[in-house]
């Protein structure tokens, strides 16, 4: 199955965002919640494997936008030998983007491949939050492969690829976390490092990049605040 | 051909890569490292994350200085976009900082090895896969021939070092570098071939920066 949504917020003449785009087909359906504000709905159980869904946001100079989801979007194998479902976020910010969708929860077979690529002129600001457990309670992991790449004014800030999960190269005992969060921040002033137990915030050109993991996921939503809570990440992390 | 890429991938090279541990010696201390069997796991969570990394870059920049036409594509064009994506790929201030010193210090022994305009290209203190695969290129070696021998130096300088710091049995840990010869080809093989690999591992990340923080390391890395 293939989804497609497309957002576009814009700053009208009074200075306001509006959301002249506002669109999607296939397992997803986006419903406004906030004058700046868009839920992604599951239409469907899933995603399945073989699954593919794409996200494209544009939020232009001015506007500002928060994509947020309803609930936890719990990955399944397909039938037999389930190939991996994609989830590819695309955004181009001149304004400021605020994505922070539920949890992604990768049941015991499924293999998802999740892409967040960010295009950001001068000005743009971000905020990006995933939140991933791999296996439902009782269950074996899942597998997931999360890319983040970000760009601002064509120079590359961060591209990172994690690989989590059973066949995944680096996912190894004694750390082989089932939840693992992670938050780029762009638009604020560069931050000295801070470490935590397993949790280490990393400085970026105009931002930053938080990572934690743990075995369950509240922990390590825990713990990535506490290397990163004065940057107000409670709300995100909630 | 073949002995320039044994000089280049020999410990022996004064390089300055005996001062790093490339995270081992921080793994040593949390517990992650303590025998073998421990050893071998996070010498291929590197390889397969850094490693990996490095690899593809240092085949790029190899790539890079070997253009047919310099006036129509600039080498050092080509590098400095390399070394951008060489720090996004490595947001640690630690690892980053580990690369730059290996780099300066592998420019330093193979330009004199391998006199070549090619070395003015590269920025002042490049990361280390960069100047790797510029001193592959001078050496008449292949873009290939550098994946590996960065894919290579990415677990037999830290192994090394593990043995040092562990005061483990020499023969064992070099039994555990050359079992995984299969990965390090393969890893090269798919870094020099594809895209610019970006595999990271946050452990990595977090011990960096733990151990860059002490005073009573050994390791500069």
């Amino acid at each position: 199955m293939r989804t497609l949504v497309e957002v576009v917020a814009r700053c009208d003449a009074r200075g306001r965002t509006v959301l002249p785009v506002v669109r999607a087909s296939g397992q997803l359906a986006v419903r406004r919640t906030g004058s700046t504000t868009v839920h992604l709905v599951a239409t469907a159980f899933g995603p399945l494997g073989g699954d593919d869904a794409e996200i494209r946001l544009v939020v232009e100079e001015g506007a500002r936008l928060a994509v947020r989801s309803v609930a936890a979007a719990v990955v399944l194998p397909a039938r037999g030998e389930s190939p991996p479902s994609r989830q590819v976020v695309r955004a181009e910010v001149a304004g400021v983007l605020d994505l922070a969708p539920e949890p992604t929860v990768v049941t015991a077979r499924a293999d998802h491949r999740a892409e967040v690529r960010v295009q950001l002129a001068e000005a743009g600001e971000l905020i990006v939050t995933e939140q991933v457990l791999l296996g439902r309670r009782g269950e074996d992991p899942g597998r997931w492969t999360g890319t983040t790449r970000v760009e601002r004014s064509g120079r590359p800030l961060l591209h990172t690829t994690v690989g989590l999960g059973p066949g995944a190269p680096a996912w190894l005992p004694p750390v082989a976390p089932r939840a693992y969060v992670s938050t780029v921040c762009i638009g604020e002033p560069r931050p000295e490092v801070r470490t935590g137990v397993d949790a280490v915030r990393l400085p970026l050109p105009g931002g930053w990049v938080g990572t934690a993991w743990a075995g369950e996921l509240h922990d390590a939503v825990a713990a990535l605040a506490s290397v990163t809570e004065d940057v107000e990440l409670v709300e995100v992390a909630r | 051909m073949t002995a320039a890429l044994l000089a280049l991938a020999d410990s022996r090279l004064p390089a300055g890569g005996h001062a790093h541990s490339g995270g081992i010696e921080q793994a040593i201390t949390t517990g992650v490292i303590g025998d073998p069997v421990s050893l071998a796991g996070f010498l291929r969570r590197r390889l397969t994350t850094a490693g990996a990394v490095a690899a593809g870059l240092a085949a790029a920049a190899c790539r890079a200085v070997d253009v047919a036409d310099p006036a129509a594509v600039r080498p050092a064009d080509l590098l400095a976009a390399l070394d951008a994506e060489a720090d996004a790929r490595t947001p640690s201030p630690a690892q980053r900082a580990a690369s730059r010193q290996q780099g300066r210090g592998l420019v330093r022994v193979a330009s004199r090895a391998w006199p070549d305009p090619a070395w003015a290209s590269l920025p002042a203190q490049p990361h280390h896969p960069l100047a790797l695969g510029v001193a592959a290129a001078t050496a008449g070696l292949t873009p290939r021939d550098a994946a590996h021998a960065a894919a290579y130096l990415a677990v037999s300088g830290p192994a090394t070092a593990a043995q040092r710091l562990l005061a483990m049995d020499p023969i064992t840990v070099a039994a555990v570098t050359a079992r995984l010869s299969p990965e390090i080809d393969r890893v090269a093989d798919d870094a020099a071939a594809g895209d610019l690999p970006a595999d990271t591992d946050p452990l990595l990340d977090l011990l960096a920066e733990v151990h860059a923080a002490r005073n009573d390391r050994f390791f500069a890395s």
